[in-house]
């Protein structure tokens, strides 16, 4: 897959978002896209997965089936886990998404309806659908956002396996979460111009513990949904709280 | 292309948006068709109701294709492979669904609002009618939809202007301007249906290919 002096703007006499962008993708590719907010991630993202066309330059060779994960699930539909992905299977012509469930560790979400869902576990259905065709090329738009901590871990070897199938994985990623696998790409856009080099060390943010007061019967709720946006959270003991 | 249409009738109808079009329009055949055609004005009535259609089914369209949320538009695209695939089934589930509400309204007025079916070039000529009245509930309902308006009410005083428009415009000698629904009805009152379909038709399916034409023109800007 191939970007050719691929610029984009939204608007005539616009600046362009994506300036004359040339890259290269090769079968097995993994890439890192950063930028600060508003530098034009997400529109690269839809350039490469074919939603929206260059103002100026051409993108050649995209692989037929494209899988793309959003950074927000859209739970805004009536229809339940399962129901949903039945549905999004025969659309991709009967694609498996059994297996996928599984892997991400979500068989207990199937029977609840999309509305119920923590941000993570939407988030996971997001990425089942968008495995399930088994693309050429994947597009993950912050990937890790609300996932809780086991498919967290598990996220970099499944995109590895992917890989060495020869999938092209390209992920929009602030967190880092794919820094440790060895052949990552890292691109960075800046001003509109895309990057490519080594990526920034990540630094360990200031952690800080806070104390949260909520009726007992509460707590188990409220620990899951910490703890689906990727926080350490846990109850004190009677004799911590003392 | 055809199981993100049934994906896409099934999110509108799951969600219950589906009573809110079915309501309208058994409100309105209720009242319209109440009582019996007198004779001979079978294909008079019939005509009327296909006019009345047509705002119903354009916020029946409307309101299917507002069910999706923006997001999941995104994911169907690439799930199906292009906008132009996701834009048709869009519009196929819209059109199922206008086919199935115009089948309800010319079966209630057949029913229970005609004593006997017209003549068969008129009743030919009523169907025909249906079938343009859905092609324009689809236009209309697709132009004010959200990718186009985003402002719900920006987008459902377009919908109302534009039926009332397609009216007042059609009433007056440059009918040929839009969908002349009210030469419809006069036509079929004054007993000539049959024989001033052709041009009614054909202005009408003009008007009805140029809007949604112009639906896919303006999408290709607002995915």
């Amino acid at each position: 897959m191939r970007l050719s002096k691929v610029s984009f703007r939204y608007r005539r006499r616009e600046p362009s978002v994506i300036r004359e962008v040339d890259a290269r993708l090769e079968p097995g590719d993994v890439v890192e896209v950063t930028g600060v907010n508003g530098a034009g991630k997400s529109t690269l993202l839809r350039l490469l997965a074919g939603l929206t066309r260059p103002t100026e330059g051409t993108i050649t060779g995209r692989p037929a089936v494209v899988g793309f994960a959003p950074d927000r699930f859209p739970v805004e539909q009536p229809f339940t886990v399962s129901g949903y992905l039945r549905h999004m299977s025969r659309v991709r012509g009967g694609a498996r998404w059994e297996p996928w469930a599984e892997r991400l560790n979500m068989s207990h979400l199937l029977g609840l309806r999309l509305g119920e869902l923590s941000k993570g576990s939407a988030h996971k259905v997001g990425l089942a659908q968008a495995l399930m065709a088994s693309p050429r090329l994947l597009i993950l738009d912050e990937p890790f956002a609300g996932l809780d901590a086991d498919t967290r871990d598990a996220l970099p070897s499944l995109v590895t396996d992917l890989s060495a199938d020869g999938v092209v994985v390209v992920a929009s990623d602030h967190q880092g979460g794919l820094r440790r696998l060895a052949e990552l790409r890292h691109w960075t856009i800046q001003n509109g111009h895309l990057v490519e080099g080594a990526p920034e060390p990540l630094l360990p943010s200031p952690q800080v513990t806070v104390e949260v007061t909520l009726p007992s019967g509460e707590l188990p709720r409220f620990l899951s949904r910490m703890r689906a946006d990727g926080y350490q959270a846990r109850a004190l003991t009677a004799q911590e709280a003392e | 292309m055809i199981a993100l249409a049934v994906f896409r009738v099934a999110a509108y109808v799951r969600s219950h948006r589906v009573y809110q079009a079915l309501l309208l329009l058994l409100a309105l055949l209720a009242i319209v068709e109440g009582s019996r055609a007198p004779v001979g004005q079978e294909t008079s009535a019939l005509a009327d109701t296909a006019v009345l259609l047509i705002p119903v089914l354009a916020w029946s369209t409307r309101s299917l294709l507002d069910t999706e949320p923006d997001q999941q538009r995104t994911l169907s695209a690439i799930s199906v492979g292009g906008r132009a695939r996701e834009l048709g089934a869009g519009l196929l589930a819209a059109l199922a669904t206008s086919v199935a509400f115009a089948a309800l309204a010319l079966g209630w007025g057949l029913l229970l609002g005609v004593s006997v079916t017209p003549p068969p070039d008129e009743f030919a000529a009523v169907l025909a009618l249906h079938g343009i009245a859905v092609l324009a509930g689809l236009a209309l309902g697709a132009l004010t939809s959200r990718p186009v308006l985003p402002s719900p009410a920006v987008s459902i005083m377009a919908l109302l202007f534009g039926f009332m428009a397609m009216l007042l415009l059609s009433v007056s000698p440059l009918y040929w301007l839009t969908v002349p629904v009210i030469r419809w009805m006069k036509a079929a009152g004054a007993g000539d249906l049959a024989a001033r379909l052709p041009e009614l038709a054909a202005i009408s399916l003009l008007w009805c290919l140029a809007g949604l034409a112009a639906y896919g023109w303006l999408r290709r800007a607002r995915p």
